[in-house]
Protein backbone atom coordinates (compact mmCIF):
# COMPACT_ATOMS: atom_id res chain seq x y z
CA UNK A 1 0.00 0.00 0.00
CA UNK A 2 2.51 2.65 0.86
CA UNK A 3 4.93 1.37 -1.83
CA UNK A 4 1.84 2.35 -4.24
CA UNK A 5 0.54 6.09 -3.28
CA UNK A 6 3.77 7.53 -2.85
CA UNK A 7 4.66 8.14 -6.65
CA UNK A 8 0.62 9.04 -7.03
CA UNK A 9 1.46 11.87 -4.12
CA UNK A 10 4.55 12.82 -5.93
CA UNK A 11 2.63 13.37 -8.98
CA UNK A 12 -0.21 15.04 -7.63
CA UNK A 13 2.11 18.00 -5.56
CA UNK A 14 4.09 18.13 -9.07
CA UNK A 15 0.94 18.85 -11.02
CA UNK A 16 -0.07 21.48 -8.18
CA UNK A 17 3.30 23.02 -8.55
CA UNK A 18 3.07 22.98 -12.36
CA UNK A 19 -0.93 24.92 -12.23
CA UNK A 20 0.41 27.56 -9.46
CA UNK A 21 3.62 28.62 -11.36
CA UNK A 22 2.26 28.65 -14.54
CA UNK A 23 0.14 31.64 -14.51
CA UNK A 24 3.65 33.29 -12.73
CA UNK A 25 6.06 32.21 -15.41
CA UNK A 26 3.71 33.60 -18.26
CA UNK A 27 3.61 37.08 -16.64
CA UNK A 28 7.22 37.43 -15.94
CA UNK A 29 8.65 39.53 -18.02
CA UNK A 30 12.07 38.85 -19.10
CA UNK A 31 14.84 42.16 -19.68
CA UNK A 32 15.17 40.64 -23.33
CA UNK A 33 11.09 41.49 -23.89
CA UNK A 34 11.87 44.89 -23.12
CA UNK A 35 15.07 45.39 -24.58
CA UNK A 36 13.23 44.05 -27.89
CA UNK A 37 11.53 46.98 -28.24
CA UNK A 38 13.54 49.71 -25.56
CA UNK A 39 16.98 48.89 -27.56
CA UNK A 40 15.28 50.78 -30.99
CA UNK A 41 15.09 54.58 -30.79
CA UNK A 42 12.79 54.70 -33.81
CA UNK A 43 10.33 52.20 -31.85
CA UNK A 44 10.28 53.75 -28.74
CA UNK A 45 11.73 57.26 -29.19
CA UNK A 46 15.27 58.79 -27.90
CA UNK A 47 13.49 59.26 -24.40
CA UNK A 48 12.91 55.69 -23.58
CA UNK A 49 15.80 54.33 -25.19
CA UNK A 50 18.14 52.25 -23.24
CA UNK A 51 21.11 51.33 -24.46
CA UNK A 52 21.04 47.29 -23.93
CA UNK A 53 25.04 46.89 -23.92
CA UNK A 54 25.60 49.70 -21.27
CA UNK A 55 22.62 48.48 -19.41
CA UNK A 56 23.63 44.93 -19.56
CA UNK A 57 26.99 46.15 -17.12
CA UNK A 58 25.03 47.76 -14.48
CA UNK A 59 23.64 45.99 -11.36
CA UNK A 60 20.37 47.04 -12.16
CA UNK A 61 20.03 44.62 -14.96
CA UNK A 62 20.71 41.62 -12.80
CA UNK A 63 18.07 42.88 -10.62
CA UNK A 64 15.54 42.88 -13.50
CA UNK A 65 13.42 45.36 -15.22
CA UNK A 66 10.39 44.35 -14.06
CA UNK A 67 12.03 45.06 -10.17
CA UNK A 68 11.95 48.65 -10.64
CA UNK A 69 8.75 48.52 -12.98
CA UNK A 70 6.80 46.24 -11.40
CA UNK A 71 2.67 47.53 -12.69
CA UNK A 72 4.53 46.35 -16.36
CA UNK A 73 2.24 44.12 -17.67
CA UNK A 74 3.03 41.49 -21.19
CA UNK A 75 0.00 44.03 -22.42
CA UNK A 76 2.21 47.22 -22.48
CA UNK A 77 2.38 49.13 -23.84
CA UNK A 78 -1.23 48.37 -25.42
CA UNK A 79 -2.52 48.76 -22.12
CA UNK A 80 -2.18 52.33 -22.38
CA UNK A 81 -1.08 52.46 -18.82
CA UNK A 82 2.42 54.22 -17.20
CA UNK A 83 4.38 52.07 -15.83
CA UNK A 84 5.29 52.48 -12.39
CA UNK A 85 8.66 53.44 -11.65
CA UNK A 86 10.77 51.97 -7.95
CA UNK A 87 11.35 54.45 -5.63
CA UNK A 88 15.37 54.41 -5.07
CA UNK A 89 15.69 54.34 -1.73
CA UNK A 90 13.44 50.61 -1.70
CA UNK A 91 16.64 49.25 -2.09
CA UNK A 92 19.42 52.28 -1.58
CA UNK A 93 18.13 52.80 1.79
CA UNK A 94 21.08 53.48 3.31
CA UNK A 95 22.37 55.72 0.83
CA UNK A 96 18.52 57.75 0.68
CA UNK A 97 19.45 58.31 4.41
CA UNK A 98 22.77 59.61 3.64
CA UNK A 99 22.20 61.73 1.00
CA UNK A 100 18.91 63.46 2.99
CA UNK A 101 20.96 65.21 5.33
CA UNK A 102 23.28 66.58 2.61
CA UNK A 103 23.21 70.10 0.85
CA UNK A 104 22.38 68.59 -2.05
CA UNK A 105 18.96 66.76 -1.28
CA UNK A 106 16.21 69.42 -2.30
CA UNK A 107 18.11 70.21 -4.94
CA UNK A 108 18.62 67.27 -7.43
CA UNK A 109 17.10 63.75 -6.93
CA UNK A 110 18.67 60.80 -7.55
CA UNK A 111 17.74 60.86 -10.72
CA UNK A 112 19.27 63.68 -11.97
CA UNK A 113 22.82 62.60 -11.21
CA UNK A 114 22.05 58.93 -12.20
CA UNK A 115 20.47 57.41 -14.98
CA UNK A 116 19.81 53.68 -13.44
CA UNK A 117 19.76 52.52 -16.96
CA UNK A 118 23.42 53.55 -17.23
CA UNK A 119 24.69 53.80 -13.66
CA UNK A 120 28.05 51.37 -12.42
CA UNK A 121 30.08 51.39 -9.54
CA UNK A 122 32.52 53.92 -8.50
CA UNK A 123 35.56 51.95 -9.60
CA UNK A 124 33.95 50.94 -12.92
CA UNK A 125 33.60 54.70 -15.05
CA UNK A 126 36.14 56.77 -15.19
CA UNK A 127 37.16 60.18 -13.35
CA UNK A 128 36.12 62.22 -16.14
CA UNK A 129 32.69 60.37 -16.39
CA UNK A 130 32.19 60.50 -12.18
CA UNK A 131 32.46 64.43 -12.65
CA UNK A 132 29.98 64.27 -15.48
CA UNK A 133 27.04 63.58 -12.95
CA UNK A 134 28.64 67.01 -11.29
CA UNK A 135 28.83 69.32 -14.45
CA UNK A 136 25.00 69.33 -14.92
CA UNK A 137 24.78 71.89 -12.48
CA UNK A 138 27.78 73.24 -11.55
CA UNK A 139 29.87 74.67 -14.88
CA UNK A 140 33.25 74.18 -15.45
CA UNK A 141 33.96 78.00 -15.24
CA UNK A 142 32.18 78.92 -12.12
CA UNK A 143 33.74 76.08 -10.57
CA UNK A 144 37.35 77.01 -11.59
CA UNK A 145 36.44 80.45 -10.60
CA UNK A 146 34.79 79.54 -7.24
CA UNK A 147 37.95 77.66 -6.46
CA UNK A 148 40.73 79.47 -7.26
CA UNK A 149 39.64 82.22 -4.74
CA UNK A 150 41.35 79.96 -2.00
CA UNK A 151 42.66 76.98 -4.13
CA UNK A 152 46.14 76.87 -6.09
CA UNK A 153 46.13 76.05 -9.66
CA UNK A 154 42.52 75.69 -9.33
CA UNK A 155 41.96 74.64 -13.32
CA UNK A 156 44.26 72.08 -13.12
CA UNK A 157 42.91 70.51 -10.01
CA UNK A 158 39.20 71.05 -11.76
CA UNK A 159 40.43 69.27 -14.33
CA UNK A 160 42.30 66.49 -13.21
CA UNK A 161 40.52 65.62 -10.06
CA UNK A 162 37.38 64.08 -9.48
CA UNK A 163 34.87 66.30 -7.43
CA UNK A 164 34.45 63.32 -5.06
CA UNK A 165 38.15 63.29 -4.50
CA UNK A 166 37.26 65.85 -1.94
CA UNK A 167 33.84 66.45 -1.57
CA UNK A 168 33.58 62.99 0.16
CA UNK A 169 33.80 61.38 3.28
CA UNK A 170 35.86 59.02 2.29
CA UNK A 171 38.60 58.83 3.81
CA UNK A 172 41.14 56.48 1.59
CA UNK A 173 42.23 58.28 -2.02
CA UNK A 174 44.19 56.13 -4.38
CA UNK A 175 45.77 57.18 -7.80
CA UNK A 176 44.40 55.53 -11.28
CA UNK A 177 45.84 56.26 -14.23
CA UNK A 178 43.70 56.17 -17.87
CA UNK A 179 44.90 55.95 -21.24
CA UNK A 180 44.99 59.10 -22.79
CA UNK A 181 44.89 59.87 -26.47
CA UNK A 182 46.45 63.08 -28.36
CA UNK A 183 44.39 63.40 -31.89
CA UNK A 184 45.96 64.93 -34.66
CA UNK A 185 44.79 68.41 -33.85
CA UNK A 186 46.26 67.93 -30.25
CA UNK A 187 43.58 67.17 -27.85
CA UNK A 188 43.78 64.73 -25.14
CA UNK A 189 40.91 62.94 -24.11
CA UNK A 190 40.45 59.06 -23.04
CA UNK A 191 41.06 56.67 -25.15
CA UNK A 192 38.61 54.99 -26.92
CA UNK A 193 37.98 51.20 -27.16
CA UNK A 194 38.08 51.07 -30.46
CA UNK A 195 41.56 53.13 -30.48
CA UNK A 196 42.98 50.91 -27.67
CA UNK A 197 41.95 48.35 -29.63
CA UNK A 198 43.29 49.58 -33.02
CA UNK A 199 46.43 50.15 -31.15
CA UNK A 200 46.82 46.76 -29.64
CA UNK A 201 46.35 45.42 -33.21
CA UNK A 202 44.38 41.74 -32.87
CA UNK A 203 45.94 41.70 -29.05
CA UNK A 204 44.07 42.50 -26.11
CA UNK A 205 44.06 45.77 -24.40
CA UNK A 206 45.39 44.91 -21.75
CA UNK A 207 47.93 43.65 -23.27
CA UNK A 208 49.25 47.54 -24.18
CA UNK A 209 49.99 47.80 -20.92
CA UNK A 210 50.02 44.71 -18.87
CA UNK A 211 52.24 43.33 -21.21
CA UNK A 212 52.57 39.39 -19.40
CA UNK A 213 49.02 39.80 -18.79
CA UNK A 214 49.38 38.88 -15.12
CA UNK A 215 46.86 41.27 -14.04
CA UNK A 216 48.81 43.01 -12.05
CA UNK A 217 51.46 46.05 -13.56
CA UNK A 218 55.03 46.40 -12.70
CA UNK A 219 56.85 49.53 -12.58
CA UNK A 220 58.91 47.83 -15.67
CA UNK A 221 55.61 47.71 -17.46
CA UNK A 222 54.23 50.99 -16.76
CA UNK A 223 58.08 52.17 -18.68
CA UNK A 224 57.72 50.28 -21.16
CA UNK A 225 54.08 51.62 -22.06
CA UNK A 226 55.50 54.76 -21.56
CA UNK A 227 59.08 54.48 -23.68
CA UNK A 228 57.37 52.56 -26.62
CA UNK A 229 57.21 54.95 -29.05
CA UNK A 230 54.71 52.58 -30.44
CA UNK A 231 52.34 54.31 -28.22
CA UNK A 232 53.95 57.87 -28.78
CA UNK A 233 49.90 58.98 -29.10
CA UNK A 234 49.04 57.35 -25.90
CA UNK A 235 49.50 58.83 -22.26
CA UNK A 236 48.76 57.37 -19.04
CA UNK A 237 47.72 60.32 -16.69
CA UNK A 238 47.16 59.79 -13.15
CA UNK A 239 44.11 61.26 -10.65
CA UNK A 240 43.42 60.91 -7.38
CA UNK A 241 40.23 58.65 -7.06
CA UNK A 242 37.93 57.61 -3.87
CA UNK A 243 37.97 54.29 -2.67
CA UNK A 244 33.99 54.86 -1.47
CA UNK A 245 31.76 57.18 -2.64
CA UNK A 246 29.75 58.62 0.15
CA UNK A 247 26.62 60.67 -0.62
CA UNK A 248 26.90 62.99 2.15
CA UNK A 249 29.20 65.56 0.16
CA UNK A 250 31.06 66.67 2.67
CA UNK A 251 34.46 68.17 2.72
CA UNK A 252 36.31 66.97 5.37
CA UNK A 253 38.86 68.90 6.95
CA UNK A 254 41.91 67.28 5.95
CA UNK A 255 41.00 67.81 2.14
CA UNK A 256 41.53 72.02 3.13
CA UNK A 257 45.13 70.91 3.78
CA UNK A 258 47.25 71.10 0.59
CA UNK A 259 49.61 68.17 2.47
CA UNK A 260 46.87 65.87 2.56
CA UNK A 261 47.28 64.69 -1.14
CA UNK A 262 51.22 67.04 -1.63
CA UNK A 263 53.27 65.19 0.98
CA UNK A 264 54.75 61.67 0.59
CA UNK A 265 54.05 59.19 3.56
CA UNK A 266 50.41 58.16 3.43
CA UNK A 267 50.43 54.62 2.74
CA UNK A 268 46.78 55.30 0.90
CA UNK A 269 48.99 56.83 -1.99
CA UNK A 270 51.25 54.47 -2.62
CA UNK A 271 48.22 52.30 -3.79
CA UNK A 272 47.67 52.70 -7.21
CA UNK A 273 45.63 51.20 -10.30
CA UNK A 274 45.40 51.35 -14.31
CA UNK A 275 42.01 51.79 -15.22
CA UNK A 276 41.10 50.11 -18.48
CA UNK A 277 38.43 50.81 -20.91
CA UNK A 278 35.98 47.80 -21.46
CA UNK A 279 34.25 47.13 -25.09
CA UNK A 280 30.84 47.67 -22.85
CA UNK A 281 32.24 51.17 -21.87
CA UNK A 282 32.89 50.30 -18.36
CA UNK A 283 36.27 50.38 -16.79
CA UNK A 284 38.53 47.60 -14.80
CA UNK A 285 40.63 48.44 -12.54
CA UNK A 286 44.39 46.31 -12.39
CA UNK A 287 46.59 46.89 -9.53
CA UNK A 288 50.07 48.54 -10.19
CA UNK A 289 53.10 48.12 -8.36
CA UNK A 290 53.41 49.56 -4.75
CA UNK A 291 54.53 53.37 -4.96
CA UNK A 292 55.45 52.19 -9.13
CA UNK A 293 54.37 56.30 -9.65
CA UNK A 294 55.87 57.77 -7.03
CA UNK A 295 59.64 56.24 -8.12
CA UNK A 296 59.36 56.27 -11.71
CA UNK A 297 60.62 59.54 -13.22
CA UNK A 298 58.86 58.32 -16.79
CA UNK A 299 56.00 56.54 -15.45
CA UNK A 300 53.77 59.26 -15.35
CA UNK A 301 54.93 61.70 -16.96
CA UNK A 302 51.62 63.87 -17.18
CA UNK A 303 51.27 63.26 -13.10
CA UNK A 304 53.23 65.02 -10.38
CA UNK A 305 52.20 66.01 -6.87
CA UNK A 306 54.84 67.37 -5.77
CA UNK A 307 55.74 65.90 -2.84
CA UNK A 308 54.05 62.66 -2.48
CA UNK A 309 55.23 61.84 -6.14
CA UNK A 310 58.78 63.28 -5.70
CA UNK A 311 62.07 60.74 -6.81
CA UNK A 312 64.25 60.12 -3.74
CA UNK A 313 66.91 60.47 -5.90
CA UNK A 314 66.37 63.88 -7.22
CA UNK A 315 66.32 64.67 -3.60
CA UNK A 316 69.83 63.04 -2.83
CA UNK A 317 71.12 64.88 -6.05
CA UNK A 318 69.97 68.13 -4.42
CA UNK A 319 71.25 67.78 -1.55
CA UNK A 320 74.70 67.20 -2.49
CA UNK A 321 74.54 70.21 -5.08
CA UNK A 322 73.59 72.24 -2.17
CA UNK A 323 76.56 71.01 0.38
CA UNK A 324 78.66 71.45 -3.25
CA UNK A 325 77.89 75.12 -2.38
CA UNK A 326 78.50 75.05 1.23
CA UNK A 327 82.03 73.80 0.23
CA UNK A 328 84.00 77.32 -0.61
CA UNK A 329 82.63 78.39 3.16
CA UNK A 330 83.47 76.35 5.32
CA UNK A 331 86.67 75.27 3.70
CA UNK A 332 87.94 78.25 2.77
CA UNK A 333 86.62 80.27 6.01
CA UNK A 334 88.30 77.76 8.03
CA UNK A 335 91.48 78.17 5.93
CA UNK A 336 90.80 81.97 5.98
CA UNK A 337 90.54 81.93 10.34
CA UNK A 338 93.94 79.67 10.07
CA UNK A 339 95.81 82.53 8.18
CA UNK A 340 94.32 85.42 9.80
CA UNK A 341 97.88 86.41 11.22
CA UNK A 342 99.37 86.45 7.86
CA UNK A 343 96.98 88.95 6.38
CA UNK A 344 97.26 90.88 9.71
CA UNK A 345 101.02 91.43 9.64
CA UNK A 346 100.61 92.73 5.88
CA UNK A 347 98.03 95.31 6.84
CA UNK A 348 100.77 96.48 9.53
CA UNK A 349 103.48 96.57 6.48
CA UNK B 1 96.10 110.42 9.46
CA UNK B 2 95.12 107.81 6.74
CA UNK B 3 92.68 109.26 4.19
CA UNK B 4 90.05 107.25 2.72
CA UNK B 5 88.66 107.60 -0.90
CA UNK B 6 85.02 106.77 -2.03
CA UNK B 7 84.08 105.71 -4.84
CA UNK B 8 80.38 105.24 -5.91
CA UNK B 9 80.09 101.78 -7.20
CA UNK B 10 76.51 100.92 -6.89
CA UNK B 11 74.12 102.89 -7.98
CA UNK B 12 70.31 103.19 -6.54
CA UNK B 13 68.79 101.13 -8.92
CA UNK B 14 71.02 98.30 -9.09
CA UNK B 15 70.94 97.85 -5.31
CA UNK B 16 66.93 98.51 -5.30
CA UNK B 17 67.46 95.48 -7.63
CA UNK B 18 69.93 93.65 -5.53
CA UNK B 19 67.93 93.87 -2.73
CA UNK B 20 65.01 92.70 -3.99
CA UNK B 21 66.28 90.39 -5.82
CA UNK B 22 68.01 88.90 -2.41
CA UNK B 23 64.34 89.32 -0.64
CA UNK B 24 62.18 87.35 -3.65
CA UNK B 25 65.07 84.72 -3.78
CA UNK B 26 65.54 83.98 -0.33
CA UNK B 27 61.43 83.87 0.17
CA UNK B 28 61.64 81.05 -3.21
CA UNK B 29 64.34 79.05 -0.89
CA UNK B 30 62.28 78.70 2.04
CA UNK B 31 58.80 78.45 0.53
CA UNK B 32 60.36 76.25 -2.20
CA UNK B 33 61.41 73.61 0.09
CA UNK B 34 58.27 73.84 2.00
CA UNK B 35 56.52 73.05 -1.46
CA UNK B 36 58.80 69.58 -1.73
CA UNK B 37 59.51 68.62 2.18
CA UNK B 38 55.82 69.59 3.42
CA UNK B 39 56.44 66.74 5.87
CA UNK B 40 59.47 68.16 7.04
CA UNK B 41 59.29 71.81 6.97
CA UNK B 42 56.56 74.05 7.95
CA UNK B 43 58.04 77.63 8.43
CA UNK B 44 54.37 78.79 6.57
CA UNK B 45 51.54 78.13 8.74
CA UNK B 46 50.30 75.98 5.40
CA UNK B 47 51.21 74.92 2.27
CA UNK B 48 48.80 76.99 0.25
CA UNK B 49 50.53 80.29 1.94
CA UNK B 50 53.62 78.48 0.77
CA UNK B 51 52.42 78.38 -2.49
CA UNK B 52 51.04 81.46 -3.05
CA UNK B 53 54.04 83.41 -1.96
CA UNK B 54 56.38 81.74 -3.92
CA UNK B 55 54.65 81.88 -7.24
CA UNK B 56 54.19 85.87 -6.18
CA UNK B 57 58.24 86.15 -5.37
CA UNK B 58 58.87 84.00 -8.27
CA UNK B 59 57.03 86.44 -10.39
CA UNK B 60 58.62 88.86 -8.97
CA UNK B 61 62.11 87.66 -9.36
CA UNK B 62 61.37 87.06 -12.93
CA UNK B 63 60.36 90.62 -13.50
CA UNK B 64 63.04 91.81 -11.95
CA UNK B 65 65.76 89.30 -13.84
CA UNK B 66 63.52 90.73 -17.36
CA UNK B 67 64.49 94.60 -16.05
CA UNK B 68 67.95 93.64 -15.39
CA UNK B 69 67.79 91.92 -19.36
CA UNK B 70 66.30 95.15 -20.66
CA UNK B 71 68.83 97.40 -19.31
CA UNK B 72 71.96 96.17 -19.34
CA UNK B 73 71.13 94.25 -22.85
CA UNK B 74 69.33 97.08 -24.64
CA UNK B 75 69.68 100.59 -22.67
CA UNK B 76 72.65 100.33 -21.04
CA UNK B 77 74.17 98.43 -23.83
CA UNK B 78 76.74 97.09 -21.30
CA UNK B 79 76.17 93.21 -20.50
CA UNK B 80 78.75 92.26 -23.25
CA UNK B 81 80.62 94.69 -21.02
CA UNK B 82 79.96 93.62 -17.69
CA UNK B 83 79.02 89.76 -17.23
CA UNK B 84 81.14 88.21 -20.62
CA UNK B 85 84.78 87.20 -19.79
CA UNK B 86 87.72 88.70 -22.19
CA UNK B 87 90.06 86.43 -23.83
CA UNK B 88 92.69 87.32 -21.50
CA UNK B 89 90.31 86.89 -18.90
CA UNK B 90 89.91 83.17 -19.84
CA UNK B 91 93.05 82.82 -20.60
CA UNK B 92 94.66 84.53 -17.72
CA UNK B 93 92.49 86.27 -15.54
CA UNK B 94 90.58 82.81 -14.37
CA UNK B 95 94.10 81.29 -13.30
CA UNK B 96 95.00 84.51 -11.90
CA UNK B 97 91.98 85.07 -9.53
CA UNK B 98 91.89 81.56 -8.42
CA UNK B 99 95.49 81.39 -7.32
CA UNK B 100 94.15 84.46 -5.46
CA UNK B 101 91.07 82.51 -3.97
CA UNK B 102 92.77 79.52 -3.23
CA UNK B 103 96.32 80.34 -2.10
CA UNK B 104 97.57 83.88 -2.22
CA UNK B 105 94.58 85.42 -0.29
CA UNK B 106 95.48 83.12 2.55
CA UNK B 107 99.58 84.70 2.34
CA UNK B 108 97.69 88.41 2.91
CA UNK B 109 98.59 89.49 -0.80
CA UNK B 110 96.47 91.96 -2.32
CA UNK B 111 93.53 91.32 -4.93
CA UNK B 112 94.38 91.38 -8.13
CA UNK B 113 91.23 92.94 -9.27
CA UNK B 114 90.41 96.58 -8.84
CA UNK B 115 86.24 97.14 -9.73
CA UNK B 116 85.53 99.95 -10.98
CA UNK B 117 81.78 101.04 -12.09
CA UNK B 118 82.58 99.95 -15.21
CA UNK B 119 84.68 97.01 -15.02
CA UNK B 120 82.90 95.29 -11.46
CA UNK B 121 83.44 91.70 -11.57
CA UNK B 122 86.74 89.88 -11.86
CA UNK B 123 87.16 87.24 -14.30
CA UNK B 124 85.81 84.36 -12.00
CA UNK B 125 83.02 86.36 -11.14
CA UNK B 126 82.31 87.16 -15.14
CA UNK B 127 82.02 83.76 -16.04
CA UNK B 128 79.67 82.58 -12.78
CA UNK B 129 77.82 85.59 -13.06
CA UNK B 130 77.25 84.86 -16.91
CA UNK B 131 76.01 81.48 -16.07
CA UNK B 132 74.02 82.36 -13.61
CA UNK B 133 72.48 85.08 -15.18
CA UNK B 134 72.26 83.14 -18.54
CA UNK B 135 71.25 79.91 -17.96
CA UNK B 136 70.19 79.39 -14.17
CA UNK B 137 68.38 81.86 -13.76
CA UNK B 138 66.28 82.59 -17.41
CA UNK B 139 65.94 78.48 -16.86
CA UNK B 140 64.57 78.34 -13.23
CA UNK B 141 62.13 81.08 -14.61
CA UNK B 142 60.49 79.49 -16.92
CA UNK B 143 60.03 76.36 -15.57
CA UNK B 144 58.68 78.07 -12.77
CA UNK B 145 55.79 79.96 -15.17
CA UNK B 146 55.34 76.67 -17.01
CA UNK B 147 54.55 75.22 -13.57
CA UNK B 148 52.44 77.61 -12.81
CA UNK B 149 50.55 77.47 -15.92
CA UNK B 150 50.14 73.89 -16.66
CA UNK B 151 46.51 74.07 -17.66
CA UNK B 152 47.13 76.88 -20.10
CA UNK B 153 50.54 75.25 -21.23
CA UNK B 154 50.04 72.04 -21.79
CA UNK B 155 51.03 71.07 -24.77
CA UNK B 156 53.56 73.08 -23.96
CA UNK B 157 54.81 71.32 -20.81
CA UNK B 158 54.26 67.72 -22.47
CA UNK B 159 56.44 69.24 -25.24
CA UNK B 160 59.01 69.68 -22.87
CA UNK B 161 59.08 66.32 -21.70
CA UNK B 162 56.21 66.30 -19.15
CA UNK B 163 55.63 67.59 -16.00
CA UNK B 164 57.77 65.39 -14.17
CA UNK B 165 61.24 66.42 -16.20
CA UNK B 166 59.72 69.59 -15.64
CA UNK B 167 59.76 69.45 -11.84
CA UNK B 168 63.16 67.78 -11.44
CA UNK B 169 64.84 70.52 -13.87
CA UNK B 170 63.22 73.44 -11.44
CA UNK B 171 64.20 71.77 -8.46
CA UNK B 172 67.73 70.93 -9.58
CA UNK B 173 68.23 74.43 -10.96
CA UNK B 174 67.25 76.20 -7.34
CA UNK B 175 69.38 74.32 -5.88
CA UNK B 176 72.03 75.18 -7.86
CA UNK B 177 71.04 78.61 -7.05
CA UNK B 178 70.86 77.82 -3.70
CA UNK B 179 74.55 76.49 -3.30
CA UNK B 180 75.33 79.61 -5.68
CA UNK B 181 73.72 81.87 -2.85
CA UNK B 182 76.36 80.43 -0.01
CA UNK B 183 79.36 80.79 -2.21
CA UNK B 184 78.14 84.85 -3.26
CA UNK B 185 77.76 85.79 0.58
CA UNK B 186 80.44 83.88 1.98
CA UNK B 187 83.10 85.73 -1.12
CA UNK B 188 81.01 89.13 0.31
CA UNK B 189 82.57 89.18 3.30
CA UNK B 190 86.14 88.58 1.94
CA UNK B 191 86.85 91.97 2.35
CA UNK B 192 89.70 94.14 4.10
CA UNK B 193 86.76 93.57 6.93
CA UNK B 194 84.16 90.96 6.55
CA UNK B 195 81.35 94.51 6.01
CA UNK B 196 83.56 96.15 2.91
CA UNK B 197 82.03 94.27 0.25
CA UNK B 198 78.55 94.84 1.87
CA UNK B 199 78.58 97.97 2.61
CA UNK B 200 78.42 99.32 -0.80
CA UNK B 201 75.50 97.32 -1.45
CA UNK B 202 73.47 99.02 0.92
CA UNK B 203 75.19 102.76 0.40
CA UNK B 204 76.65 102.64 -2.71
CA UNK B 205 79.89 103.79 -1.78
CA UNK B 206 83.02 101.86 -1.39
CA UNK B 207 85.81 102.92 1.17
CA UNK B 208 89.30 102.40 -1.23
CA UNK B 209 93.00 103.49 0.13
CA UNK B 210 94.68 106.06 -1.48
CA UNK B 211 95.84 105.41 -4.37
CA UNK B 212 94.16 102.46 -4.99
CA UNK B 213 90.75 102.04 -7.09
CA UNK B 214 87.97 100.31 -5.54
CA UNK B 215 88.31 96.26 -4.58
CA UNK B 216 86.02 93.71 -6.71
CA UNK B 217 82.73 93.23 -5.55
CA UNK B 218 81.21 89.37 -5.00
Amino acid sequence: MTMRTQPKRTIWLACLILTLALPLAALAVENSDCLGCHADADTVGKTFRIDPVTFDTTAHAEVGCQECHASVTDKHPDDGATPSKANCQDCHDAIGAEYAGSNHHGNATCNDCHNPHVARGATAVSGVDMNRQCEGCHGNLDMVLKHAEWLPQADLHIAMLPCVSCHTASQDNVITMYIIKRSLTGDRKLATFAELKEQAGGKSIQSLIDRNEDNYISLAELRMFNLDSENHTLRLQGMITPEKVTHDFRTLDNRWDCSFCHASGPAARQTSFVSLIQEDGSYLRIAAEKGAVMDALYGTPDFYMVGATRSKMLDYIGMVIIAGGMVMPIGHGTLRFLTRKNRQHKEEE
Amino acid sequence: METTNKVYLQPTPVRIWHWLNAFGIITLIVTGAQIRFPEYISLLTSYKSAILLHNTAGLMVAVSFSLWFFYYGLVARSIRKIYVPTKDDLQFGILRQAKFYLLTYFLGWKNPHHATPDDKFNPMQKSAYMAIMFVLMPLVALTGILLTNVSPLRELVILVGGLKLLVAAHFLLACSLCAFLFTHVYLATLGKTPMAYIKPMWTGWEEVEPGEHSHHTP
